[in-house]
């Protein structure tokens, strides 16, 4: 998996207190590729994400992104980067419509000033109308054209994750990280999810890292898997080899298992 | 910006979606409402009128918090001591230079902006209560740097501020300076809803409660912390400048912390995260003192009461602000939508869906 990658971790290590969070974990990912990250709940997987996103800090390792390293750079220059990532719980901005909290994540691609914004210059109206263009194309991708002017809050949890997904991909990012997208969705949401993944993947190319628990979505969709155990990177490769990895079986179902 | 509410109107352009009034009927009530404020002081009687032009300059104080407060999310004790900080860098360039009108007015906002800066700084590392005791130091450093300047200078009972003239026109009536403030309020109301729509202000929501979902939505939460801070402030300090031409006179005893409660008050019972909130809350926070006098007199009480006019307006003022934390946390704006949901929703008698706003 050398060539072509766009996100690589080296060695990435982090730690709280004495607690080791990761050892030396190390992954990348090519355009295009769907990376499932599994692992049992405490493996880390969720700081892996964070690392890269730039909310926790390695405490060694390095993380590079398109060839610049971005390990000890600031989350909203990540961002910026094109590197976008979902939130386990959703994390919308409650008070906000479903629109709006998909204008926040545009938020880069403006180019307004703060006194032009506060006259409201035919440039700040043009970039407005733009943006929301934009929004409006990924609302369409995502299916959620109905509920646009609908506060967060008031939307079913299922919907709210989609929301969530949608408001990364208005990011327009390289890279999507995704934690945990079908938790707290009903079965037919999360074939709705699946189908979006697989365009996702096909039609825009993005890269994305995929922290999942449903072993059966993780199987008929990820091109690849890697496993965490304890911070420890387990096994990676095609996803019937690694469901298959006595390793893998026994860290998710214990040793006696295995044998 | 605003959500389409009743059924048969569609939009079919995006700018449909930012409009500050979409429907004809909104039009046609704005229109009407700028009408009555333009007449107003025709017809208003010399208390009404001063009490308008009080509220026009609370207004534009009260919208500032809210922008910081109510949308940002960043408690701030320093609004009386921002609000001295434009009332004495007027005074001061007016006593000491002879500045006029459109000297002091951007002196003052960038007196304002700068001390934003600075007393935003703290906020980038504290949250809550811890940030709010940080603003507190700016409300005392000003408030002392204005009582040496007057004690220095020998102004002890403060500084005398001549009315302005603007383009040539002396402001000296109450009606003239009702024109004024009122341009005031109405150019700080439509420049902080312009900010809403837009990229500034939805990165200042989005930092209210989820700094690091802002972050990581590329959204550089410090800039958007003092950005906050440096509009307000600057907003603030413009109304410590209006505020000393209109009264004439600068003194520290007009900015204790009693005014920055009275501000804060206005932003919690006007309903935090609207702009109407924050002029309703005006509204209320002004006429309040004049009501309970005026039910003291209609109860007549005014006489035994005289003595403690002040005591029973305090406790009753911390009295209502307590009520509507309990009772109605959206403040002001809240019954308001309620009482449009509910015309909206006659003669069914559904309660309006949780969230709609």
């Amino acid at each position: 998996m050398a060539d072509g990658a766009v996100l690589r971790l080296e060695r990435v290590s982090l730690a709280f207190g004495g607690l080791q969070v990761l050892d030396g974990v190390s992954l990348a990912t090519r355009p295009g590729e769907l990376l499932a990250l599994i692992g049992p709940n405490g493996a880390g997987k969720t700081s892996v994400l964070n690392c890269i996103s730039g909310i926790y800090r390695p405490a060694s390792g390095g993380i590079a992104f398109g060839g610049a390293d971005i390990t000890r750079e600031r989350p909203h220059r990540i961002a910026r980067l094109g590197i976008a990532r979902t939130f386990q719980h959703g994390e919308l901005f409650p008070h906000m419509t479903v629109v709006e909290n998909l204008l926040v994540a545009r938020h880069a691609h403006i180019g307004t000033g703060i006194v032009g914004e506060g006259l409201f210059l035919p440039r700040v109206r043009a970039a407005e109308t733009a943006h929301r263009r934009a929004v409006e194309e990924v609302l369409e991708f995502v299916e959620l054209e109905r509920h646009r002017h609908e506060h967060v809050d008031a939307l079913p949890f299922g919907m709210q994750k989609i929301v969530g997904f949608a408001r990364a991909l208005a990011m327009e990012p390289k890279v999507l990280l995704l934690d945990e997208p079908s938790a707290g969705l009903n079965r037919e949401e999360r074939e709705d999810l699946a189908r979006h993944i697989l365009r996702i993947k096909h039609e825009l190319g993005i890269a994305m890292i995929w922290v999942e628990h449903d072993m059966q979505m993780v199987a008929d969709l990820a091109d690849r898997i890697h496993v965490l155990d304890y911070g420890v990177s387990l096994a990676e490769g095609a996803p019937d080899e690694v469901l298959r990895d006595p390793r893998v079986v026994a860290a998710y179902l214990g040793s006696r298992a295995a044998v | 910006m605003t959500v389409p509410r009743a059924s048969g109107y569609f939009r079919t352009r995006y700018a449909e979606d930012f409009a500050l009034l979409d429907t004809r009927t909104r039009k046609a009530w704005a229109a009407l409402f700028a009408a009555a404020l333009l007449v107003y002081p025709f017809l208003a009687g010399p208390l009404a009128l001063d009490l308008a032009n009080q509220v026009l300059l609370g207004a534009v104080g009260a919208v500032a918090l809210m922008l910081l407060t109510g949308y940002a999310g960043q408690i701030s004790l320093g609004h009386a001591g921002l609000l001295a900080a434009g009332a004495f860098t007027t005074g001061i360039l007016f006593k000491e230079f002879g500045a006029p009108f459109w000297v002091t007015l951007p002196a003052s906002a960038l007196v304002g902006a700068a001390l934003g800066l600075i007393f935003g700084l703290p906020s980038l590392r504290l949250r809550g209560l811890y940030l709010a005791v940080s603003t507190l130091a700016l409300h005392f450093i000003v408030i002392h740097l204005g009582a040496e300047y007057e004690t220095k200078r020998g102004f002890s009972t403060g500084i005398l501020v001549d009315p302005p003239s603007i383009g040539g026109w002396q402001l000296y009536d109450a009606r003239a300076w009702y024109f004024v403030l009122l341009a005031a309020a109405a150019a700080t109301v439509l420049f902080s809803l312009n900010l809403l729509r837009s990229k500034t202000g939805r990165a200042w929501r989005a930092i209210h409660g989820r700094e690091a979902v802002a972050g990581a939505l590329g959204i550089s939460v410090h800039r958007a912390k003092l950005s906050a801070f440096v509009v307000s402030s600057m907003l603030t300090a413009v109304a410590g400048c209006l505020f000393a031409y209109f009264r004439g006179f600068v003194s520290v005893e007009a900015f204790s912390l009693f005014l920055t409660i009275q501000y804060v008050a206005m932003v919690i019972i006007g309903g935090m995260g609207s702009i109407l909130g924050a002029v309703l809350g005006t509204v209320f926070v002004i006429l309040f003192p004049y009501f309970i006098e005026w039910l003291m007199e209609a109860a007549g009480l005014a006489e035994e009461l005289a003595a403690v006019v002040f005591a029973v307006n305090y406790s009753a003022f911390g009295l209502v602000m307590i009520l509507f934390l309990v009772f109605e946390p959206q403040g002001l704006v809240g019954v308001w939508r309620r009482i449009q949901a509910w015309f909206l929703m006659w003669p069914f008698k559904q309660k309006p869906l949780a969230g709609t706003k």
